[in-house]
């Protein structure tokens, strides 16, 4: 029960957040990339975290999601929010597809062939022009500002539309995570040869949960497509700024809990932010190369993410209760 | 008569890419880890390189000893201080770990040298020896040789000297090695140095016909990539036999394809020989 409340006041202050930052300001733009990362590293969190495939290459998803919505809207004037479904199979079958051969593969190999899937995906968009423009990237037209059209004056519905897609995706992860599923994965992480004995198919739930969690991506890449407005194949299929970034963040909280995304991204997002605007315009580079020596630092001190700072913290609490 | 010319390049081409990638395997074979910042290493290797052309007045390619030893070093500190701490931690602590330091090698890169393209002057950059219809290019020629050279060295080493002996022993049993008395800490290290090193020797022997920029390492990432996975994870021979293959595909894509596409055949590639026979085309199962 008393953890029913917290997440209820977790949740309230969430929602009131965004009404205390000025709405055309910039803060509110840094929070909705900061729930939408959050979401995007719940999606990876699933095929990373709890199935324990390391996937490189979710940019292939979040393209997809990205370009099927915006493309609807271009040719088809079908609404985002239908598109975001369209977005959502397409990038279930794309996972289908890319997860049949490899997930066979384990660690390094799977990393390796998600990574070249990424970079397949980006090649094809910036080659098939006729279709998503190149190079030269996409933009979202114009329409007239409703809810039905997915379109808004200002931030703050994106920020709530955000804040909603995480709860949803951190919903799904719960629920895979303590469901009949989330056992069978939990046996195949630990030991796969014995979970296949026990009779877990074990293919067949890896697939499950690699194409719910590129579906998730896809659809979340619409949610971005409408925020940004404008993208190039670059941008959205890119293996550092979406693939490796969602991945870092999940393990950076905490990979395989639901909260560590979250975590994650609050830290990583906004400190990211920060950085580009006090080093972008000295010195190129720089505020990456903190990035990457936050990453390694990470790695080596707590490699399974800031969570468990928390257990420790609670651990220690703990001990000098007993003690009293 | 082009097709017998695309595989006259690729084989070329593709004699450098095998000792680029014989570092990655390298390290891979002896400690089981995939180095994903290996293709700073060739960046590095042609910083170094393009430094001792413009400063010191060296031929790039007489370099590539220099940019051999300032790779090693840096691989043997690197391997001490970062790589060490997770041999036994899960692959993708791993995974990200070498990640985070192609982050900090490429932007390091950035930062000190910026983003605009160097590239050297030589006398032989712009010859080809004729021999009938056919060109063989001096630079690709060159860079085959010196590729050639490092190569059967190494498997000179690895063969008959005491640590390549060793290292073959750690790589082989790790336990059973240290039981024979083998510091196997140090053969991590002297591996993973070595097969930075390789990569940086390839990268100085390219520059007559590649300009270096920081983010140079990302062109050919996918491609060492394709040539160890062809060969075998782990195997130096596979990668030899990856390396010339990939040079020839990518050759012969290019009389077929757009230039941008030469890089999708490569990736379709990689991904087809993942899922048909992850054990590469050559060798067995490591």
């Amino acid at each position: 029960m008393k953890k029913w409340f917290a997440l209820a006041a977790v949740i309230a202050v969430a929602a009131v957040v965004p009404l205390l930052l000025n709405p055309t300001g910039y803060w509110i733009r840094v929070l909705t990339f900061t729930l939408l990362f959050a979401a995007m590293a719940q999606a990876w969190n699933l095929i990373g975290g709890l199935a324990n495939q390391t996937s490189l290459g979710h940019a292939a998803f979040f393209g997809i999601g990205a370009y099927t919505s915006t493309i609807l809207l271009l040719k088809f004037g079908i609404s985002p929010w239908l598109g975001m479904f369209a977005a959502g199979a397409l990038g279930g079958l794309a996972a289908l597809v890319i997860a049949i051969p490899t997930l066979r593969l384990q660690g390094h190999y799977f990393a390796l062939a998600t990574l070249a899937f990424g970079e397949v995906m980006r090649v094809i968009a910036n080659v098939w022009t006729p279709l998503t423009g190149g190079p030269g990237g996409l933009s979202v037209p114009f329409t007239p500002p409703s809810f039905a059209a997915y379109s808004f004056k200002q931030l703050l519905p994106h920020a709530y539309i955000a804040l909603a897609a995480l709860i949803i995706v951190t919903a799904i992860f719960e629920f895979i995570r303590r469901g009949a599923m989330g056992y069978r994965l939990r046996a195949i992480r630990e030991n796969q040869a014995a979970a296949e004995v026990i009779g877990i198919d074990t293919t067949k739930v890896k697939l499950q949960t690699a194409v719910i969690s590129g579906a998730l991506m896809a659809m979340l890449g619409t949610l971005y497509a409408q925020v940004a407005v404008f993208f190039d194949p670059d941008t959205v299929f890119s293996a550092a700024a979406i693939s490796i970034r969602v991945a870092l963040i999940a393990i950076l909280g905490g990979v395989g809990t639901a909260a560590g995304p979250i975590l994650g991204a609050l830290f990583i997002i906004p400190v990211e932010e920060l950085m580009n605007d006090l080093f972008s315009a000295g010195a190129a580079g720089l505020s990456q190369l903190i990035f990457g020596a936050i990453l390694i630092a990470v790695i080596l001190w707590r490699p399974r993410g800031f969570i468990t700072l928390w257990d420790s913290l609670r651990a220690r609490f703990a001990r000098g209760e007993a003690r009293r | 008569m082009s097709f017998i010319q695309a595989i006259i390049d690729g084989l070329l081409v593709g004699g450098v890419y095998a000792v680029i990638s014989i570092g990655l395997t390298l390290v891979y074979g002896v400690m089981g880890i995939v180095n994903f910042a290996q293709a700073e290493f060739l960046m590095i290797g042609m910083f170094v390189s393009w430094f001792a052309w413009a400063y010191l007045g060296l031929d790039p390619v007489l370099a590539a000893p220099l940019s051999f030893a300032v790779a090693f070093a840096i691989g043997w500190v690197v391997q001490g201080q970062l790589i060490s701490r997770v041999l036994k931690a899960p692959s993708v602590a791993q995974i990200f770990l070498t990640v985070g330091l192609l982050i900090v090698l490429e932007n390091g890169a950035l930062l000190t040298f910026g983003s605009q393209f160097r590239s050297v002057v030589t006398s032989y950059q712009t010859m080809s020896l004729s021999l009938g219809a056919l060109f063989v290019s001096v630079p690709y020629l060159i860079a085959f040789a010196m590729s050639l050279a490092c190569g059967v060295a190494l498997w000179w080493f690895m063969r008959t000297s005491w640590f390549g002996r060793a290292m073959r022993a750690t790589a082989q049993n790790p336990m059973a090695a240290q039981l024979m008395g083998i510091d196997t800490a140090l053969m991590y290290k002297m591996a993973f140095a070595l097969g930075v090193g390789l990569t940086a020797f390839g990268g100085a022997v390219i520059l007559p016909y590649v300009a270096v920029f920081p983010g140079v390492g990302g062109q050919f990432v996918v491609l060492m990539f394709t040539v160890v996975v062809l060969g075998g994870l782990g195997s130096v021979a596979g990668a030899v036999v990856g390396g010339l293959a990939v040079g020839v595909i990518q050759a012969l894509s290019s009389l077929v394809f757009p230039i941008q596409l030469q890089n999708l055949v490569l990736f379709i590639v990689f991904i087809l020989v993942l899922a048909v026979r992850p054990q590469g085309l050559v060798g067995a199962r490591r």
